[in-house]
């Protein structure tokens, strides 16, 4: 196999790592907090990409202004989510908890697809398909922008938490929820917060995709099951986990569908995903337990 | 005739020696009472019979079959029953069905274990409960299903893990009395306990345990006498006494 | 042991109660287990004469459809309601089954009489190999029901890639005109009874292993492993036979399932949204009771048949939102489900009977 392909196979794994990453740490972070799973968090990303769209057609917004909307409205909605619905059943039984997500995720689909119709539709810009040629490798401009932002969000999510008051509040609740409470921690609020933030990232992910990747009411799917990987891989809670996670997952489903063909890529992360779980269930960065 | 011998067990947990070079052994139809301060070992002991830890130096002994190391199932059956000291009930089902679970012990016919799971609701005084929701009942008869459940595995053996702690006077006597009837039946009787009153009305032989270790082991009125053992709990509280 | 005679007062055990023969019916109401398998009779009863007043075939149809919907309930919820195991990735099994049986028909020509209990085996295999990996590797709770799914994704995958089970095409059942022997009508009638009799059989299945020290075992294991173990319950080995059995049934559902419908594709049998469409009916009916799984499918499937009747203009989605919304305002304010809410009259029932035999005693 000529070098060129393996490296261009190498850059097109990274920049859908970067994206998968930027999926998985919003969920990541979602559990590191309040140890829920979120199904419908795949969800996020097909809105945020239907908000780019829909700016896009009816006010002619360039998708990448459309991230600043995305981000508020996905912020609002899953913070909203979080107090009206995941909040009653953070004490529920587990069947429970993963059961209302996956209402949730079937509901927000059936509704995209009842106002939006199911076919595909595209952002069509000329932008789209044009790269940057560095050497051999050809990178699509989209794919570089989408990788460049999901390395600068990792790096402003990771001095977020580690330096700012909020950020520290956030990883006080993950780590020991009841000594966050007694330092004065407002829990409810940053479960909140975090669930917004949480959503908000996967909203961005949506837009950045949005030139490149055919939107329908059930893309979520696509992404969902494997930020499930990238999250597990990444060590459930850790963000950082999870964004190398990610890169590691994109470049696996690459030299996948490279060596396998495209349509059993899948079959990679899932593969890695069962030997995560049978060998190394406490993912990369996890303790043995 | 000892029933259960246990020779030099060892438990450590990281760094900490929980239990050190225990050896004991209990008669059969014998209550022996385990005492202790806090913290001494004597749950880690008692969890080491029952089989929820594995001894990391030593054997134990049951009816001269080796069992170190057995899981809790097969402890069961071999004729071990203990009771949790956080009682642990099966809240959604009722009273008799927590019973039935047990008394499928050496039978698979719901009939013959139904009349079991009842008499040893009978035993126990605790027909009337029999429909009630297990996870509704009121912390003594909590603890009486605690042992019903166990009764039920036709033991010879029962361990009982502070059977007694939250019960008002008159719930003690009581439980005390049933300890002795169930004594009656046959069955040996090891109970870890922090209530004096139990242990002195109820152990043939007490055995002090502290810092792992068996500092002590004979009958109630010699031990209570026994200088190492005022002096492990003096020492206990002149240590709190000091705090 | 001595065995003392105990006495009983009228608040006891329903079942140490001597009841005159002409008030066997009243001994069913007392008994909230016997009550609910008596209403899962009656409920077949009234689907099985549901013939004498429904024609259409599209109606027809979906009342196929809610019965077999009950039965992989009834299935489901040995391992996941008695159990109280997260099995969320189970249509596998279905699909295992539903493809048993089409090949034994397709490349075999074996009758689905015979190839519809035979989708058991393999869906059993399959149900002992999840039991197997996930408890030699220890995966629980949350990472059961990951593994679970990941596993369903696999399959799919799998099988669309093996050309002699249709590959990513599927399989399809040509109609080779009426015949009993090969299970092939014209009529939906005869699917419907056969339907009805996988559904009978489902209940007397789930009812006797309930009853069982199967299904004790199973409750305990469910309600506290650790409680169980000390109690002599091997949990492995009834984990392990719980799994087995759901996947069993379950495979024998999905057998049926390809017969009626004749068709089967990966991205059908191995995808979420069946998945959970399976899922809906014990879970909203009542998970780990006795009629729940049954009243969980009359009320779903028809439920969403009416709806999407109704919106037959804009009909995708419609499905969806309903499933969605039924999940979610159960898992939100009714998590007992249906049967839950039939507990409490149920109980003022019984006080009532107790109270007038007791009357009547004087």
């Amino acid at each position: 196999m000529p070098i060129e392909i393996l490296a261009q196979t190498l850059v097109n794994g990274l920049f859908l790592g970067g994206i998968y990453a930027l999926v998985a740490m919003g969920l990541t972070l979602i559990y590191g907090v309040m140890i829920i799973i979120n199904f419908a968090h795949a969800e996020f990303l097909m809105i945020g990409m239907y908000v780019s769209f829909w700016a896009f057609t009816l006010f002619g917004i360039h998708p990448y202004m459309a991230i600043i909307l995305a981000t508020v409205i996905l912020f609002l909605f899953g913070a909203l989510i979080q107090r009206g619905l995941i909040e009653p059943v953070l004490k529920a039984p587990l069947l429970n908890q993963i059961l209302l997500t996956l209402g949730l995720s079937t509901l927000i689909m059936g509704l995209a697809q009842f106002f939006w119709r199911a076919e595909p539709r595209s952002i069509l810009i000329p932008f789209a398909s044009s790269s940057l040629r560095v050497g051999d490798l050809i990178l699509n401009w989209p794919r570089l922008i989408a990788f460049i932002a999901s390395i600068v969000l990792t790096i402003g999510l990771y001095f977020f938490l580690k330096k700012t008051k909020t950020g520290k509040a956030i990883r006080a609740c993950s780590q020991n929820r009841v000594a966050a409470q007694l330092t004065g921690v407002n829990v409810r609020k940053i479960y909140m917060l975090t669930f917004g933030i949480g959503a908000a990232l996967t909203g961005i992910a949506g837009v950045l995709i949005s030139p490149n990747y055919p939107m329908t009411p059930t893309i979520g799917q696509t992404f969902s099951i494997t930020a499930f990987v990238v999250v597990v891989l990444g060590t459930m809670g850790n963000f950082v986990g999870a964004f190398i996670g990610g890169l590691i997952i994109g470049v696996a489903e690459a030299f996948g569908g490279l060596y396998l063909g495209s349509d059993v890529r899948q079959v990679v992360s899932m593969g890695i995903f069962i030997l995560v779980l049978l060998l190394r269930p406490q993912g990369l960065f996890g303790r043995m337990i | 005739m000892a029933l259960l011998e246990v020779e030099g067990i060892t438990k450590r947990f990281g760094g900490l020696v929980a239990v050190r070079n225990l050896s004991f052994s209990i008669d059969r139809g014998e209550i022996l009472g385990m005492i202790g301060p806090n913290g001494a070992g004597k749950t880690t002991a008692f969890n080491m019979i029952a089989g929820f830890y594995k001894p990391d130096e030593g054997r134990i002994l049951f009816n001269q079959e080796e069992i170190t190391g057995l899981r809790p199932v097969l402890v069961c059956k071999k004729g071990i029953a203990r009771t949790f000291q956080v009682d642990k009930p099966f809240p959604e089902i009722s009273v008799l069905e927590n019973v039935l679970v047990g008394a499928y012990i050496d039978t698979s016919d719901t009939k013959v274990a139904r009349q079991n799971a009842e008499s040893v609701l009978a035993f126990l005084r605790m027909e009337a409960y029999a429909d009630k929701l297990a996870g509704g009942l009121p912390v003594g008869w909590r603890k009486r299903l605690e042992i019903a459940k166990a009764l039920a595995t036709k033991p010879k053996m029962l361990l009982l893990d502070e059977a007694m702690s939250g019960l008002r006077p008159s719930e003690t006597d009581e439980m005390i009395e049933l300890v002795h009837q169930i004594r009656d039946q046959g069955i040996t009787v090891l109970l870890v306990e922090h209530v004096m009153k139990v242990i002195m009305s109820l152990a043939d032989r007490i055995i002090v345990i502290h810092h792992g270790e068996m500092i002590s082991i004979g009958k109630p009125a010699d031990v209570v006498k026994d200088p190492a053992v005022i002096d492990a709990y003096l020492g206990e509280a002149n240590s709190h006494a000091k705090d | 042991m001595t065995t003392p005679q105990p006495t009983h007062s009228e608040q006891q055990s329903s079942s140490s109660i001597t009841v005159r023969r002409s008030n066997w019916f009243r001994a069913i109401l007392l008994d909230w287990d016997k009550t609910q398998l008596a209403l899962s009779f009656l409920i077949i009863l009234l689907i099985g004469l549901s013939p004498l007043f429904i024609d259409s075939p599209y109606l027809l149809g979906i009342v196929i459809l809610t019965v077999l919907y009950a039965y992989v309930g009834l299935a489901w919820n040995i391992v996941g309601g008695f159990a109280g195991q997260l099995l969320i990735g189970h249509i596998s099994f279905f699909a295992f089954g539903a493809y048993t049986t089409i090949v034994l028909l397709n490349h075999y020509h074996i009758s689905p009489w015979l190839g519809i209990p035979a989708a058991m085996i393999p869906a059993a295999l399959l149900g002992a190999f999840v039991a197997l990996l996930t408890l030699r590797y220890g995966l629980k709770l949350d990472y059961f029901a990951l593994f679970t799914l990941a596993l369903m994704v696999v399959l799919g995958i799998v099988f669309s890639k093996i050309p002699f089970l249709g590959g990513a095409i599927g399989m399809w059942i040509p109609f080779r005109g009426e015949s009993w022997a090969m299970m092939s009508f014209v009529s939906k009638v005869p699917y419907l009874y056969i339907a009805l009799l996988l559904l009978t059989i489902g209940v007397v299945v789930h009812y006797a292993v309930y009853r069982s020290k199967l299904g004790k075992y199973m409750i305990a294991i469910r309600e506290d492993e650790a409680a169980a173990a000390a109690l002599g319950v091997n949990i492995s080995k009834y984990k392990t036979i719980a799994l087995c059995l759901t996947a069993a049934l379950s495979g024998m559902g999905g057998g049926f399932y390809v017969v009626y419908t004749t068709f089967v594709e990966p991205p059908l049998v191995f995808g979420l949204p069946f998945n959970v469409e399976l899922l809906v009916a014990p879970i909203i009916g009542g998970r780990g009771t006795i009629v729940g799984p049954i009243l969980g499918a009359l009320l779903n499937k028809p439920v969403v048949e009416m709806v999407r009747g109704a919106f037959s203009a804009e009909r995708a989605g419609t499905t969806l939102i309903i499933y969605g919304s039924l999940l979610m305002f159960f898992m939100l304010f009714l998590p007992r489900g249906v049967t839950g809410l039939l507990e409490k009259p149920h109980q003022k029932l019984r006080s009532y009977l107790l109270r007038k035999l007791e009357s009547e005693k004087e």
